[in-house]
């Protein structure tokens, strides 16, 4: 099977950009913070599986 | 024919190799920026030993990066930042999971892990659970005291990951998680080798369940080499009447090792991790199949306390052969044939403790246990061997000796003082076995 992997990748960093923000936006809200913070160790399991491998 | 149904990411485990060298030299080049920029400890290793992480352009390279060895690790602990000391990379309050090594080989060691480092162990985990077939429907039973060894914890977060039912049989005894399995119809569960015979023989003789009776499909075992041992995995498997596989990881690297449904052997994954072989006498990294040498390993991805060429002291070979999965991931000839500091000289001979093994679990007749000792009777080492011989071959005793005389001596060049025990009365083992005395240095 083909995948598209530089459309997963970009997706993958739109997904990272959006819960930074939300994160930024949650300043001191800590139920949103620490989620988010849970959010990108997984965005990050993403990036580690798709995003490391564009440009190879 | 690749098997992509077995993989968890068909994209990387079917990387064509060059592309995962590519993959592999840039992730090494981030690691050693990362850990030189944050951590002390690397920082003044790598600078006094002449480099810096733009140094790094070829595998070539990466040979003269210094080693770390977990005694350096340990003389660094146990201060500031607390207790992890100045290999610790990010700030103490993203540290969110502690544990720590056995201490099997000395002081144990502490490990710090981000949620990030804690998602990072479960993804690798997944990789392997996946390629044995762990699929959601899977209802997975984990005996094995939940506390500050990694143990299985991250198998556990790898199947919840994966979708499976995770029951942790955590604060029971054996007899408890038995009848829990039995109870709640588990298909697989995750131990030690030595307890996974040992479970089936509690089964058997305490609570007359005939293990197989469980409709157990799959086992995968750790901590010790007994997986990748073709008599022991045999026993397993019969015992159990399911698949075993073999893994392998460590608190201080991740999960870096495992085998897939083919049971070809262990793969490495090689997105996650850089094993290098390295030749005990000369240093010199082994790149073909068939010589073994000594592991060297990183872990690309790990922050907190990164594992950048780390002497894991492990014994490997690479295979020659591919697997029939048709992963990109090499395999390692018979898995982790031993280590490093287990290798030891009796009567002038290097010894490897899990060659004692394969010949005593390849013995149908014996039972499964058994103890070596060695101790030194004035200039001259001595080896003796206790076994259990199964009661119903009391009468081919006579064969069944010379058999494992002859295999004793043709696995390790060595004569042992064979003693037979009654079936039971050797010591049993709960988690790792210790089987292996050697009392010269105590006298």
């Amino acid at each position: 099977m083909d995948y598209d992997i530089s459309d997963m990748a970009k997706r993958i960093s739109l997904l990272k950009k959006e819960a930074l923000e939300l994160k930024e936006k949650a300043e001191s809200i800590p139920a949103v913070e620490c989620n988010i913070d849970r959010i990108l160790a997984s965005i990050k399991m993403l990036e580690i599986n798709i995003s490391d491998i564009v440009g190879l | 024919m690749i098997k992509t149904n077995l993989f968890w990411n068909p994209v990387i485990q079917t990387l064509p190799r060059e592309k995962m060298q590519e993959l592999q030299l840039r992730k090494f080049q981030k690691i050693l920026k990362w850990a030189y920029d944050n951590s002390k400890f690397h920082h003044s290793m790598y600078k006094n030993a002449g480099i810096e992480p733009g140094d790094i352009k070829t595998f070539q390279d990466i040979k003269e990066v210094p080693k770390v060895e977990k005694s350096m690790m340990r003389s660094i602990q146990a201060k500031d930042p607390y207790p992890y000391g100045d290999m610790l990379c990010v700030p103490l309050d993203q540290v969110t999971t502690y544990r720590q090594t056995s201490g099997t080989t000395g002081q144990p060691v502490y490990q710090p892990d981000t949620w990030q480092d804690w998602e990072w162990w479960a993804e690798s985990w997944a990789y392997w659970l996946y390629s044995q077939e762990y699929r959601k429907n899977d209802r997975v039973f984990m005996p094995f005291g939940y506390n500050v060894f990694v143990a299985f914890w991250a198998a556990h977060y790898a199947a919840e990951k994966i979708g499976c039912e995770v029951i942790p049989g955590g604060v029971m005894n054996t007899e408890q998680r038995l009848l829990k399995m039995q109870e709640l119809h588990t298909s697989a569960f995750l131990a030690t080798p030595t307890y996974v015979l040992g479970m089936a023989d509690t089964a058997r003789n305490n609570l007359g369940i005939d293990p197989r009776d469980l409709n157990i499909k799959r086992i995968t075992v750790a901590g010790e080499p007994g997986g990748s041992i073709p008599g022991t995995r045999k026993r397993m498997e019969e015992a159990w009447d399911a698949k075993v596989f073999d893994h392998v990881g460590a608190t201080e690297i991740g999960a870096w090792g495992g085998e897939c449904a083919f049971q070809s052997g262990l793969h490495v994954n090689e997105a996650f991790f850089l094993v290098e072989i390295e030749d005990v006498d000369t240093g010199e990294i082994i790149n073909e199949a068939g010589r073994k040498g000594k592991m060297v390993i990183t872990a690309l991805d790990r922050i907190a306390q990164p594992c950048i060429r780390f002497d894991a002291k492990d014994i490997i070979e690479w295979n020659k052969e591919q697997c029939e999965c048709g992963s990109s991931f090499r395999l390692l000839k018979g898995g982790v044939q031993g280590r490093a500091d287990d290798i030891t000289k009796v009567k002038g001979v290097l010894l490897s403790p899990t060659s004692i093994e394969e010949v005593v679990r390849s013995i149908p007749e014996l039972m499964d246990e058994y103890e070596v000792t060695v101790t030194k009777r004035g200039d001259i080492d001595d080896i003796s061997i206790k076994v259990e011989l199964n009661p119903e071959q009391e009468s081919n005793k006579e064969a069944v000796h010379q058999k494992l005389t002859y295999q004793l001596r043709l696995k390790t060049n060595l004569n042992f003082n064979i003693k037979y025990c009654a079936a039971g009365s050797l010591p049993r083992w709960d988690v790792k076995a210790r089987r292996f005395k050697d009392l010269r240095k105590k006298e």
